[in-house]
């Protein structure tokens, strides 16, 4: 009797305190909500017949001013709002968009002529003109506009005395009137137009860029002429994109996107499971988790790039061929993919992407040959074995880097590096004596230009760590650069590879990348081509979400 | 009491400056560069020159520093060089979730915290009390992530009504608060427990007993308000701690507080926003600690500050 009457005491304490304390905590959480913002925001889509589209990204964390970002988080929502003059589908090919058709080129391979697409208004109602264009090149390289992406376009002429300061207009861009204008190169380049084709050449409406100054592209700071213009966007939480009603490439298909940000990849997947988003990515780390109970909602793309070991050739002992052919012959590719990649990949057969001109298609993957390796490291003066060190390599190589430490021991090459972080890592790679490190190069589009020049090229290797240097591959590579045959330019291309692949074997090719998404089965036409999620043909089928929210 | 809060003042203005200045120089002695970073690899030399150059960084350190320690003065705590905002605008942005997910967790880790203690005190040495106290260390031994995902696996998973993410909405506070909250519930609760105990055994417990007081009365009034003087202490240490913000909660449920922007921060060498997030959270975990001192006197005369006015 008297223990139960203890017992009753001090859960009645219990509730008076619980409740008074309760009722504070409750009153804090309310009184703090943000005004206006609804309990569920994104838990609409459907109900009333409009189309809505909510896609789980990580926060972009930048700007989405294309001109200065350069991530693809930002690309995936500028996209749907800033429009360049051409763009690549999602298999890669490029298509005109705010263009009749593509542009002409002189016999030197120098001049570019554009016609622009009549009646195209930006979302803030002014018309697109030459004049637009221009303007998008000059903030470009005017070096108060802090540009990142001027590199990919410092060949039109007047553009490096632009940087310099020295002209504050762009000489090489001629205007003829509101609708033709010529763009003129101090060298032929071959890719120009694909670089036309990429995010960094996003035409901005002259009025609107320069009225909002330095705040152009921060939070919904942004005006294009793409199918959808902001409602809103706060970069930490979400943004909303709506329907562009005078799009000028036809009806667009979703009344909304909503871009929900997700910094923690294992929340994203849970609010995947959960409903609260129709699509978002799924790393390489989660698929074996998600790979059986999803495998209908899961999608496959291959971007353009290429895992391998890039080794250092100035220093020793990878400054020896054979060590290098050595270092190949002991990966067993098909194996590393199958386990260590839980098949999340390709099998490297050379350097260059499958999907980019240029690549042999007739290669077989690299041959794994314990024995093999171990004579041409005693040929190369090794036969007792050689330590490599110094390495870096990032978290999200460690588990790969790992495994081929596992393939070398086997044939006598003590492999020694050090996990670091991704600002460390860049730094010590910019040096030019980083002597080996794991990355996974990719081209912006297909076009072996990217993917070789920018890496492997004498002037360029030095700061990837690299320091290759043969005269005859430099050559094929610029040949290429110039050559506007692009069969011509594809033959060059295969020829520079095999150097890089197998006569020099400069680098260690390893696996083409496979990446995944996750989407609901009402989501329709989603597709990714390369690294970039493209959101403007994505459709949704009511009545199939409809059916599966049952 | 005067003398002794100007000294205690000028002692958290020379921390904080020491912080400032100890930071501003493991910024800029650690490997890695942002330039680099916002680059990507086909960045040439030249164009990471000019952005450099463009960002003030290639200043010499001390010029940099003291620009700095002027702008703060001002109110001016630079830009960051991603998102290109003023520091001092994110920083008051994350500062005001991290401070709403404190309080609300903190209100709960008491609310809990302190009904468990009572409970266990007075059913001392019984099952609750050992079951509780087991739970106690569970709490003070899980760490608060791991908390969180399960959390979200079993309950926000399972509940739709329940959001596994973001601070917006009342309901939203529900799995981030408890998975924070859980922690501090568990210490409050053991000290409540043992400070309960031992004004328990206490005459003038026994003296209100026999005055014929209830039993609630006696509970509430006149042991539980004798033992809080030691959960006190301890709740200005929970409080520098929590306003600090937590970095992988944070993270876990989306909740862009102080934390997540510092580490995201530092891996990114933002520099101007760690050095920003740094003396913010310096300046709280000073203020904070200055004013339960000065509680102190408050709360126990016997505690004296300042000798000569005594």
């Amino acid at each position: 009797m008297k223990k139960k009457r203890n017992l009753f005491r001090p859960f009645a304490a219990a509730l008076a305190l619980a409740l008074l304390l309760a009722g504070c905590g409750n009153g804090d959480a309310d009184g703090s909500a943000a005004p206006g913002a609804s309990t569920e925001p994104s838990q609409s889509a459907g109900a009333d017949g409009r189309k809505v589209f909510r896609f789980g990204q990580a926060p972009y964390g930048d700007t989405l001013d294309m001109q200065i970002s350069t991530g693809s988080a930002s690309a995936a929502i500028a996209d749907e709002i800033t429009e360049s003059l051409l763009r690549f589908d999602d298999d890669n090919n490029e298509e005109v968009v705010l263009l009749t058709d593509f542009p002409t080129v002189s016999e030197d391979g120098t001049v570019y002529s554009f016609e622009l697409k009549q009646g195209v208004k930006f979302t803030n109602g002014t018309e697109l003109t030459a004049r637009d264009v221009k303007f998008t090149f000059e903030r470009m390289f005017t070096p108060a506009t802090g540009a990142k992406s001027f590199s990919y376009f410092n060949m039109i002429v007047g553009a490096k005395d632009m940087l310099d300061g020295k002209a504050t207009e762009l000489a090489g861009i001629e205007i003829q009137d509101d609708y033709h204008f010529t763009i003129t190169l101090e060298y032929a380049f071959a890719p120009f137009v694909k670089n036309l084709g990429t995010s960094y050449a996003d035409i901005f409406p002259e009025d609107a860029c320069t009225q909002a100054g330095d705040s152009w592209g921060i939070d919904a700071n942004l005006v294009g002429t793409g199918p959808y213009k902001f409602q809103s966007n706060d970069p930490n939480t979400e943004a909303v994109l709506v329907k562009n009603e005078d799009y000028h490439g036809g009806e667009v298909k979703l009344d909304e996107i909503h871009v929900i940000y997700y910094s923690d990849t294992t929340t994203k997947l849970l609010a995947y499971e959960n409903g609260d988003i129709d699509a978002c990515d799924l790393p390489a780390a989660q698929l074996s988790q998600y790979k059986d109970a999803y495998s209908d909602q899961i999608t496959a793309y291959y971007p353009l790039g290429t895992c391998f070991l890039s080794l250092n050739l100035d220093i020793a002992p990878m400054n020896d061929v054979r060590v290098r052919q050595a270092i190949s012959l002991a990966v067993n590719r098909e194996e590393l993919v199958e386990y260590v990649l839980d098949g999340a990949g390709i099998p490297a057969t050379t350097y260059l992407n499958p999907s980019i001109p240029g690549h042999d298609d007739s290669l077989p993957v690299y041959e794994y040959n314990v024995e093999r390796a171990r004579q041409l490291l005693a040929e190369a003066g090794y036969p007792d074995g050689v330590t490599i060190e110094g390495g870096m390599v990032r978290q999200a190589e460690q588990t790969l880097a790992t495994a081929i430490q596992g393939y070398l021991a086997e044939v006598g090459i003590n492999f020694v590096f050090d996990t670091v972080d991704n600002a460390t890592w860049s730094s010590e790679r910019a040096t030019g004596k980083l002597p080996f490190t794991f990355i996974t190069w990719n081209a912006l589009y297909a076009d072996a230009d990217f993917q070789v020049y920018n890496y492997f090229y004498g002037a360029n290797s030095g700061r990837q760590s690299v320091n290759y240097s043969n005269p005859e591959f430099d050559r094929l590579m610029d040949d290429a650069r110039s050559d506007t045959d692009e069969s011509h330019r594809a033959e060059l291309y295969k020829q520079a590879d095999k150097f890089l692949s197998d006569t020099d074997m400069v680098c260690v090719s390893l696996y083409y990348p496979q990446f995944q998404f996750l989407a609901k089965p009402y989501v329709k036409n989603m597709k990714v081509g390369n690294l970039i999620y493209h959101l403007w043909n994505i459709d949704i089928d009511l009545d199939a979400q409809a059916a599966f929210n049952g | 009491m005067k003398r002794y809060l100007v000294k205690r003042v000028l002692l958290a203005l020379g921390i904080l400056f020491s912080i400032s200045l100890i930071t501003f120089f493991i910024l800029h002695i650690m490997p890695g560069d942002a330039v680099a970073l916002m680059l990507g690899d086909t960045a040439d030399p030249n164009t990471l020159e000019t952005v450099r150059h463009n960002l003030g960084m290639d200043k010499p350190f001390p010029q940099q520093y003291l620009e700095w320690i002027m702008g703060v003065f001002t109110g001016d705590l630079g830009t960051s060089y991603f998102q290109r905002k003023p520091v001092a605008d994110l920083l008051l942005s994350a500062f005001s979730y991290t401070a709403k997910l404190a309080v609300v967790s903190y209100i709960i880790a008491l609310a809990v915290g302190l009904v468990v203690g009572v409970v266990s005190a007075l059913n001392r040495g019984a099952i609750l009390d050992r079951g509780l106290m087991t739970l106690t260390v569970v709490g003070i031994s899980a760490p608060s992530f791991w908390i969180a995902i399960l959390l979200q696996i079993f309950i926000g998973l399972r509940f739709k009504a329940i959001p596994i993410s973001g601070l917006e909405a009342p309901i939203d506070y529900l799995l981030p608060c408890i998975s924070l909250g859980l922690r501090y519930a568990a210490s409050i609760a053991r000290i409540t427990r043992t400070s309960m105990l031992e004004v328990m055994g206490q005459d003038f417990i026994r003296t209100a007993r026999a005055k014929g007081l209830s039993p609630l009365r006696t509970v509430l009034v006149h042991m539980l308000r004798n033992a809080l003087i030691p959960i006190i202490t301890v709740i200005g240490a929970d409080i520098g701690t929590l306003f600090a913000g937590s970095m992988l909660t944070e993270s876990v449920f989306n909740i862009n507080g102080v934390g997540k922007l510092l580490v995201d921060n530092i891996t990114k060498r933002d520099i101007p926003v760690v050095q920003g997030c740094v003396i913010c959270v310096a300046i709280i975990c000073v203020v904070v600690y200055l004013i339960v001192d000065l509680l102190y006197a408050v709360v126990d005369p016997n505690i004296r500050l300042g000798g000569e006015e005594a």
